[in-house]
């Protein structure tokens, strides 16, 4: 890597020093739980950038805009008509035991027919040098600030990069995220406010909410903070009394956000606000019942989804995954069960979870028979090799798996964040990219080449290119995690010698708060 | 743009605990350099546990308390709800959940120093160390204010953090008063009137007054001058009227003031009853108490007002 060899080990360690100092007194932080303490940790950030060429990018980014439409109108499908399970293309009987299906959501329309307006996928590259989305976190995905946060850091780690190359801008995320948002307003209701509903300064994605509330000028409220008035409309209370609320961004899981609809317990919702939003004198995002789609077995369906609504062939994607509830399939993943991940499709949290080519026989041979037994619960899909990157260890520079989270925003109209959040796995061999569980990010770089850009500037010539030669940036780049991966030995197989708990199902299952945990646990 | 009331109660802590961090500091660098020159005078450093408050604890021996004991009470006990380091942690907690009614860099000033005065707090009981945390509190303290002069839209949040400001203020000023300048009135008559200028001056200095007093006076250090500058000149922003008139100034500017207003008054009239006490250092402890207790009324009202509705 041109920038790595440029700088050398030394003046990278002294780039890393000066982000962290710079993390600490900016206060970006996240916060875990431990020994009935919160505890505000620095944001772990490694220096070396993450790169993907902006031709790449374009794909992904189409890719995802595409699968975000068809979820949506799959949410909004079974809420409503349910027209994909009369026409057998989706099982209904699947919906009977989904834990995310919300029956208070039934026959509800929000606006633009949109549910999930904004989720945060998880992706990884595979061995074949492919992006492959791993899950849709619909419900309150967490991350989005620490991509824009790290970009500030890595422009002051290496002004001279960001002179010389053209990085496409992370910044306007925001700005897009508040037209997304004030579009949701009831119609009629001119200036409308918009609140962030957070659980409050415990949670481990606050510093997310206060960020965004920040940067969108918005009220950063907490369930205390509001209250449904007998118009069936939704009030905040401020020094001037009660103020009508038109928007809410919540970052609250739904079992939270009504104790009078769902969970009584709940001191962090607010009692009336799902009869608020179902008489449209509110705007949630994302709706109450988003989750339904986010789901082990219902992701088998994407692909499908794909083409019964857009009539269009998925242009990102799935993992392969078998369901188990088809004779065929069942018979292969039986077959081949030690090259298969297995996953039970009701559990969270990489609970239940089976490494085919790991597990011990008995292991095996039990879940073949919760398979036999109960298949409607079970899918399967391929092992996969995750690529790595460059990443700044104790020893020096050393190759690190990683993932990404970039960001969708589904409304009227269809926005992706350049690039997204990359979590790295800290420590060798780990799959583990949880910075509640040592994984680190780092800052994700699309870089377009002169060659598509030169016609915007007079000046073309200062721009060199970052990933490698003239075209076969690309592939180089490709190739570039991928003989890393192979150069420690493949991926999966280093992550062998950890434990059963560090193992490849948790990167692909980690709820998705999991920035550092959970968002919706309350 | 609306306040949340939450919002309104933490920034106002935010900016309390901010002033009494700084302002604590002042007191406690001030009362070092006129303890320099006096070393035999029998002076307490125990005294200065009343100007502070015991904060809910009084562990502390204050009779027999040495200058290390009160200071690390002072400057660095996490257990002590008044001490400098509590004040900054409560002060940096309340405005975490505030920042999006700031400007960033209000945020990053007052982390900063949090971040450094957790980690110096323990190390800095000596003299030498001590010096420089608390110039750095004060420092940091009026760094916030220049961000907010000169970056905040004048909205609600803001006049609730001047309020916050102020009202912590005007108690300390009488705090000072109430138990320095009182015990100073009543010096006993074997005290060199040079003994007397130079504590005068320390309680100016603590209050950090004593260039602007010898500029509107341009006069001599006399202590019932002090008293009356530190109470009546409302033209210099720590005396107690200058913050009553802030206070006034900032309770106009916010919705439904009637009530509030009504009680700012009253504050104002437990100040000018105090008028004839400059003179007396009994009577002057009295009457400080008296307008302390106004101030504390106000918070009360307020906080019906602007918070609990």
């Amino acid at each position: 890597m041109e920038l790595l060899d440029q700088l050398g080990v030394d003046e990278l360690r002294e780039r890393q020093r000066m982000s962290d100092v710079e993390i600490l007194t900016m206060g970006i932080s996240f916060t875990i739980y431990s020994d009935g303490e919160n505890i505000d940790r620095a944001w772990p950030f490694d220096v070396i950038p993450r790169l993907i060429s902006g031709e790449e990018w374009e794909r992904v980014a189409n890719g995802l805009m595409q699968r975000l439409r068809a979820l949506n109108m799959f949410i909004d499908d079974v809420y409503n008509e349910q027209r994909i399970i009369a026409a057998g293309i989706f099982p209904g009987e699947l919906l009977d035991d989904a834990t995310n299906f919300r029956e208070e959501c039934r026959g509800v329309h929000p606006k633009f027919g949109v549910w999930a307006h904004i989720s945060g996928s998880d992706l990884v590259r595979a061995g074949d040098g492919q992006f492959y989305v791993l899950e849709d976190n619909l419900r309150v995905p967490s991350g989005v600030s620490y991509v824009l946060e790290n970009r500030v850091v890595a422009k002051r780690a290496f002004p001279e990069l960001f002179e010389r190359h053209l990085i496409r801008p992370v910044d306007g995320y925001t700005d897009e995220l508040n037209k997304l948002l004030m579009s949701l307003a009831p119609d009629g209701r001119r200036d409308p406010n918009l609140v962030v509903l957070t659980p409050g300064i415990f949670n481990s994605a606050y510093f997310e909410h206060s960020f965004l509330a920040q940067r969108m000028g918005a009220e950063l409220v907490e369930g205390a903070d509001l209250v449904v008035g007998d118009d069936e409309c939704v009030y905040m209370k401020t020094v001037q009394g009660l103020e009508r609320v038109d928007v809410i961004y919540r970052r609250i899981d739904d079992l939270f956000l009504d104790p009078e609809a769902f969970n009584p317990d709940s001191m962090l919702g607010v009692p009336g606000l799902m009869r608020a939003w179902k008489a449209g004198n509110v705007g949630i995002a994302n709706a109450p019942g988003a989750g339904v789609a986010d789901d082990k077995c219902v992701y088998a369906w994407v692909p499908d989804m794909v083409r019964y609504y857009l009539g269009e062939e998925p242009l990102i994607a799935n993992v392969p995954t078998f369901r188990c509830m088809y004779d065929d399939e069942r018979a292969y993943v039986l077959d081949n069960l030690d090259q298969l991940v297995l996953k039970p499709a009701n559990e969270s949290g990489g609970y239940g979870i089976v490494i085919g080519d790991r597990a011990a026989p008995d292991v095996l041979e039990a879940a073949a028979a919760s398979i036999r037994s109960d298949p409607r619960n079970w899918v399967a899909q391929p092992i996969l090799d995750l690529s790595t990157a460059p990443t700044l260890v104790a020893d020096g520079i050393a190759p690190r798996h990683l993932d990404l989270r970039p960001f969708i925003l589904t409304g009227e109209h269809s926005y992706v964040t350049a690039g997204g959040l990359t979590r790295v796995a800290l420590k060798e061999g780990s799959l583990i990219v949880n910075s509640s569980q040592g994984g680190g990010s780092k800052d994700t770089w699309i870089v377009d080449l002169d060659d598509d850009f030169s016609a915007r500037f007079t000046t073309p010539q200062t721009f060199q290119p970052l990933l490698g030669g003239h075209g076969q940036t690309q592939s180089q780049s490709q190739s570039q995690s991928q003989t890393q991966s192979q150069g420690q030995g493949q991926g999966h197989t280093q992550s062998q010698s950890q434990g059963p708990t560090q193992s490849q199902d948790q990167t692909q299952t980690g709820a998705e708060g999991d920035v550092a945990d959970p968002e919706a646990t309350g | 743009m609306a306040l949340l009331s939450r919002v309104a109660e933490r920034l106002y802590w935010g900016a309390r605990y901010l002033e009494r961090a700084e302002d604590a500091s002042r007191v406690l660098q001030s009362f070092g350099d006129v303890l320099a020159d006096y070393p035999g005078s029998g002076m307490q450093w125990s005294s200065l546990v009343a100007v502070a408050g015991a904060g809910g604890k009084d562990s502390i021996d204050v009779v027999a308390s040495e200058e290390s004991a009160v200071v690390q009470y002072l400057l660095a006990d996490r257990e002590h709800a008044n001490s400098i380091a509590v004040s900054i942690e409560r002060s940096r907690e309340n405005l975490r959940t505030c920042r999006e009614v700031m400007p960033r860099e209000a945020w990053v000033a007052v982390n900063d120093l949090s971040l450094f005065v957790r980690g110096a707090a323990a190390t800095s009981i000596d003299r030498r160390r001590r010096e420089r945390l608390l110039t750095r509190v004060i420092d940091d303290s009026r760094r916030l204010d220049g961000v907010l002069q000169s970056a905040m839209t004048r909205d609600e949040a803001f006049e609730m953090w001047r309020l916050g400001r102020y009202i912590e203020r005007a108690d300390m000023t009488t705090r000072v008063l109430g138990v320095r300048a009182a015990s100073l009135l009543a010096l006993p008559a074997g005290a060199t009137e040079e003994f007397a200028e130079v504590q005068w001056m320390g309680v100016l200095r603590s209050l950090s007054a004593l260039q602007m007093y010898q500029r509107a006076t341009r006069g001599p250090i006399i202590g019932s001058e002090v008293v009356r500058f530190l109470l009546f000149d409302h033209r210099f922003p720590r005396s107690v009227a200058g913050c009553l008139a802030e206070i006034r100034a900032s309770t106009l500017r916010m919705p439904s003031h009637t009530t509030v207003l009504g009680t700012v008054e009253s504050v104002d009239r437990a100040l000018r009853r105090s008028r004839p006490a400059a003179d007396d250092g009994v009577a002057l402890d009295a009457a400080m108490d008296g307008v302390q207790l106004a101030l504390g009324r106000l918070n009360d009202v307020m906080h019906e007002q602007y918070v609990v509705h």
